[in-house]
Order: C-alpha cells, then structure tokens, then sequence
C-alpha cells in the first residue's frame, strides 16, 4: 500500500499547529516556514472540462455558467455521458438528387442515415427514454431546455449588478470628496482629460461623461396568501416510486426540479479547474501548474517534500508495554543538494507553543495592515479581491505526546541527495569517522537510526503511543530575497515532528 | 512508513534481463504481443491478455496478484475489433483489479479490486480508488480522484484528494516496491 492511501504514522505540524504529513505540506522559500493548505490563498488559475480537456477561458466560462459547451452529465447517476451513433435506413424520396453511378443499377437501394443520441454507460439512462429526437450531428445542437423561471432570475440578476455598481460610484464619489486638492489652480494644459470634470464641477456644470446608474427597477417578490387544495389523486392513486426523482437528481437540475423521471434531460458538464496556491504571509507562490490542462508539471513547485528532511518509521520493538523502554529504528532522508545537519530536540512546551502562536498572529497582523496601507494608496484599483484577510487561527497541537523519547546526545550530519548515485554501481557508501552510536546505517542520502523511549506509565490496552520531537536542519538558501546578498545564505529550521508508533496491545 | 520487504522463491519468479520479475503462475496468453520495458513486477495470479491485443507497459510498473488485463474491444457492425492497451512508467495495479482501460497515463495507482471500463482514459498522475468501479469510455483526467461513490474528485493543486506530488510519490513508491521485492536466500 502506498503511503500516500494510508494515513501517514509521522505527522508534521504546520506553522498553524495543524498536523498533516510531509506530502501535503508546502515550503515557502520566501518566509522559510512550513505551510499546509490551510495557511495558503487558494486560486483558480485554469478552467478545463475534466471530459475532453479543453482549456476553457475564464471569461467563456463566465458567459457558460462554468459549464463544458460539448460534454454533458447523466442526470440519473451525473456520470458523463457518451455520445452513441445509430445508423437508420431511411426510403430515398423521389425528389432527391440522382444517385451517383455505382448505385444506378439499383434506384430503390434504401439510404442509411447516421443519427446520434447519449447514453449513459454507468446507469443505462439514454436520451431516448425522455424523448429527445436523436440529431444528425455528432456535437449535436441538443435542445437547451427553457426554464419557469429563467427570465425573473435574468432580471433580479441584472438589478443588483445595477446595485453593486451604484455603491461604487456613490463611493468613488465620496473618496473624491474627502481627498485634499493637490492645487488650488487645476491644471489647464492636462491632456488627460481627467481634469475636465474637475473644472466642469467648479464651473457647477453638470458631470458630462459620466452618466449615472439609473437605479433599476424590479417588481418585488410577493408572498402567496391562498394556496390551491392538493388534487384530489394525491390521496387517492398510488404512488410509483420508480418514476419520482431522487433528492440528488433533483438537486442535479437545481432551476428545473423535477418531479418524475421523464422530465430528467442531460445537464452540461461543470468545469473543473486547476489551482495555484499563493502564501498567505508574504503572497508569494507557492504552486503554480503549467497551463495546458493535459499536462502534470509545475511552474513553481514548493513542496515540503523538496526541503524538509523526511521521517520515515522503518520498524519498532513490539509489544509495547506501558512504562517500558521501546526501541525503533526511523529512516531520515535529505532531500536537498546540500549536506545537512540535524539535531533531535524536545518538543516546545505549551508556554514556548502559545508564544510561537503569538508571533505569528503578530506577523501576520503587521502583514496585513501594511496590505492595506499599500492598497488605499493605489486607490483607483479597487480589484482587491485576494482574501488575504482570511487567515487560519493558529492553534496548539491538537496530537499529545504518550511516550517518553530519549533524546540523542549530539547532532548528525546527513548527506545531500545525488541523483547520480543511483547509477553508480561502484559508488561506496559514505563513510563518516567517528560515527555515532545511535546511527544504524547509511545509504547515499539517506541515515537510520535508532531511537529510545518509554511509553508513558498510565497508558491502558488499546492506547496509541505517539513519540514527538523537534527536529532542527541546516538549509542553504539559494534564492535570496535582497539583491545585495548574492551568497547561498544558510539557516537554521526546525520542524515539529510526531510519530505514532502503534499500540499498546489487549 | 517504510515498505517491508516481500520476499519471493528463487523458483516461483522469472527475472529477465531488464529486471522484469514475472511470476510462474500468471496466465500471459500470446506473449509476443505483450511488452514490459523493464523492471515490471508482475505477481502470481494476474492475466495478462495479449491474445486480443498488443499490451505495453512502461517503467517500473507492479501487476499485484490476480489482477487482470484485457485490452478493450469496440462493437462494430461487422463485428468486434480490440484496441491495444498502454500503460505508463511507475504504475501500480492493485490485487484483483480488471483493467481494460484504452490507455493509462504514467504515475497512476489502481487500487485493489477495482474495475476499469472498456476503453477508459486515465491520464496521468490519477488515482482510481480501492474497489471503484469506472464505467466504460469514462477519461479521467490528470490529478483526480475516481472514489469508490463513483464520484470524481481533485484537480491539480488540490491537496486533499491527491498528493501535489503525485509524481514523485509513486516514482518513490514503485521504485521502493521493486527494491523491497527481494528473493529468498
């Protein structure tokens, strides 16, 4: 089984005091943090029809209600639909054109006529059981099906886009009130044109090249006072429950609703979309994908995986008793092009927990404000629609440790990864003098080790005990933020890492 | 954590010279139409149906026991013809899986007792959960998941359904398989 299907043993925690394991955390290089998907601004970079993988912009997509034009979805099951071809042979009517020379010989010869209809290959559904005439072509022009309410929708649409456009001007309107005048003289030679409205409204002639929103109007929603009685058959005749549409069909055709089954037609495909994921703190990316959607690559890809050593729990001494020592080997590996030093250390207590929280809604804060002191300078874009303000609360570590580890005495070093190596059949393992004694082996990047601890005395039969440590590395920054320092800068990291270790058996 | 090792008889597996294992015990029918590139597993139990159709797979692939591999047909008027099946580099196929896919991308995994429709699409760097069922001429695309609800899930940049690294996870998984899966002795 893959570690990527199971639930992960080690577990590092987030900045925010999330655990997640190693493959679902990202690496900012810019604020050198761990971060999971919660510490980070998620964005729509690509629309595409999981169907038939086109790229669909995102101003068609608006215009389609993010909806695929070609692929469609049962409305039975939502699965995707296919399109099926039948060919019926149709009678050759007497008007039509002659027939070419190879079939003179034989003028009733009869026509076979491609026709197209869906088909569901998960439930059976076809259009054919709602009566939708086959069509000619294999895109088909399938017949949109015209809602109740479609054009009272378009209208209260259209009002309170009418709305949201008024408060702005209204807005605008106040800022340009507030703002000091610059001079008390307005340029005469501006050439922008902006300047005309100004000298206009001191004139106190109306706004010309403005015109304002009309408020529009709609006719508000009335509520009902009488109700017509429920037909009598209601009572009286039997409900067939095969024809009446489930709660999740219905809610597939949330405009339509139907009730029975025969009014069930085939809905659009919605788009799906690929994303790209920016750090919250310093709005740098964090994931970038390739546009194309057939393609697996990234533009910027900052996993965790590329730059925090990972843990792995290669065995562990069973049983595990309460209040005895325990022995396990675990698995380090660096998975950068630089040697790093590691130290094990204590995990932080609460007190230096509920500090670190501190910082970070700190930074975090002087971040934000100064986001909006740089935004309320550059007035004129109102597009601030990046939802920096949403940040995740960070918290204590909601995993407790129930063992007792043993710390080692002093630091390693683990040596970088080389991708040659693997090729290499002469290539000799590291040798390091003086190796410690805690280090079972090493193979190119990669270093075992065994570790000591006791799970916790008051631990009962079926409790898992769970170890936890602060690990500290070494990582060379090669990316540095300020132009000046040109030099690989290295840094000293620390993750907080937990392993759950099994239980203690019945 | 890390893999345990699973340790096979020197008798019961055959070890070509590109380091494909193939078990004693699989149903390979036409074997001249069926091409591992190199350092595929293959487990006892599995069929591998190259009769009907070429079958190819890439790099660094494992077939686990009793799953089954069938290239995919299409009814015509004038009968039946099937399509060859080929399948990327590290792709794992879990135990009793029926495959019949058209074509499956690299960095794939096949859960156990899944079934893949006759000419599916599985682009790369999917996952088809443990027992879902795919029904036929259904693409999944790059990233997602196909839940055993039947459901599709994910897209690149997701992180809760599959990995962002999908890549590199089954690079590193099946190349560990290939290491763990050691002979006796």
């Amino acid at each position: 089984m893959a570690n990527f299907m199971v639930e992960s043993c080690v577990k590092f925690a987030c900045s925010c005091g999330i655990l997640n394991p190693l493959s679902k955390l990202y690496f900012c290089r810019h604020c050198l943090k761990i971060r999971c998907g919660f510490c980070l601004c998620h964005e729509v970079d690509v629309r595409f029809c999981s169907n038939c993988l086109e790229n669909i912009p995102s101003s068609e997509a608006r215009l389609n209600k993010s909806r695929c034009n070609s692929c469609f979805d049962c409305p039975c099951c939502h699965h995707t639909l296919s399109i099926r071809a039948t060919s019926a042979q149709v009678a050759r009517k007497s008007g039509e054109e002659t027939p070419k020379e190879g079939d003179a010989a034989d003028p009733s010869k009869v026509l076979t006529k491609k026709s197209y209809y869906l088909a569901c290959l998960a439930c059976r559904w076809s259009s054919r059981d709602v009566g939708i005439p086959d069509q000619i072509s294999a895109k088909g022009a399938w017949p949109e099906n015209e809602y109740v309410y479609q054009s009272r929708f378009q209208s209260i649409l259209e009002y309170y886009q009418n709305v949201v456009i008024q408060n702005k001007q209204e807005k605008q309107e106040m800022m340009r009130r507030k703002t000091l005048k610059a001079h008390k003289f307005p340029s005469l030679t501006d050439r922008t044109g902006l300047n005309v409205s100004m000298i206009r409204r001191q004139i106190g002639w109306p706004d010309k090249n403005t015109p304002k929103i009309t408020k529009a109007t709609v006719t508000p929603s009335k509520a009902l006072e009488k109700f017509d009685e429920l037909p009598e058959k209601m009572f009286t005749e039997k409900l067939n429950l095969r024809n009446v549409t489930t709660i999740e069909q219905r809610h597939g055709q949330p405009a339509h609703q139907p009730f029975t089954v025969n009014k069930l037609y085939p809905q659009r495909k919605n788009l799906c979309i690929k994303r790209s994921l920016r750090c919250r703190q310093c709005e740098h990316n964090v994931i970038k994908p390739e546009y194309h959607p057939g393609s697996i690559k990234y533009r910027i890809q900052l996993f965790a995986a590329y730059h925090v050593p990972d843990v792995w729990l290669v065995s562990c001494e069973k049983p595990l008793k309460a209040g005895v020592l325990c022995q396990a080997v675990l698995k380090l590996s660096n998975p950068t092009i630089h040697d790093m030093t590691i130290t094990i250390m204590d995990l932080p207590t609460q007190d230096e927990e509920y500090e670190m929280m501190e910082d970070l809604k700190k930074s975090f804060e002087k971040n934000f404000t100064s986001l909006i002191t740089s935004s309320s300078t550059a007035l004129s874009t109102s597009s601030f629609s990046r939802q920096t303000s949403i940040t995740e609360d960070p918290r204590l570590v909601s995993k407790k440790t129930t063992a007792d580890m043993k710390m080692l005495e002093s630091s390693f070093i683990l040596n970088h990864r080389d991708d040659s190596a693997e090729f290499d059949e002469l290539a000799e393992n590291p040798t390091v003098k003086d190796e410690h004694k805690f280090i079972v082996s090493r193979k190119s990047n990669k270093v075992s080790l065994k570790v000591n601890f006791t799970p916790n005395g008051d631990l009962v039969a079926g409790d898992e005990v769970i170890i936890g440590f602060t690990m500290q590395y070494t990582y060379i920054n090669t990316v540095s933020n300020t132009p000046d320092k040109k030099e690989p800068q290295q840094h000293a990291l620390t993750s907080r890492v937990y392993i759950n270790m099994g239980r203690i058996p019945e | 954590m890390e893999l345990p090792d699973i340790v096979y008889s020197k008798d019961e597996y055959v070890e070509t010279a590109s380091g494909n294992k193939v078990s004693r015990q699989t149903v390979l029918c036409g074997s001249q139409n069926i091409v591992l590139n190199g350092k595929v597993i293959v487990q006892s139990g599995a069929v591998i149906r190259g009769d009907l159709a070429n079958v190819r797979t890439g790099r660094f692939c494992v077939i686990s026991k009793n799953s089954v591999i069938r290239p995919p047909f299409k009814q015509f008027s004038k009968g039946i013809a099937f399509f060859p099946l080929h399948v990327g580099d590290h792709v794992f196929i879990g135990e009793n899986a029926v495959v019949s896919a058209a074509q499956i991308g690299s960095f794939v995994y096949i859960g156990k007792d899944a079934v893949i429709g006759k000419r599916c699409i599985l682009k790369d760097c999917c996952i088809i959960e443990d027992g879902a069922i795919l029904p036929p001429e259904t693409t999944v695309a790059n990233y997602m998941r196909f839940t055993k609800n039947g459901t599709m899930e994910g897209g690149q940049g997701n992180p809760n359904f599959v990995p962002p690294a999908m890549q590199d996870k089954m690079v590193e998984f099946t190349k560990s398989f290939y290491e763990h899966f050691v002979k006796a002795g």
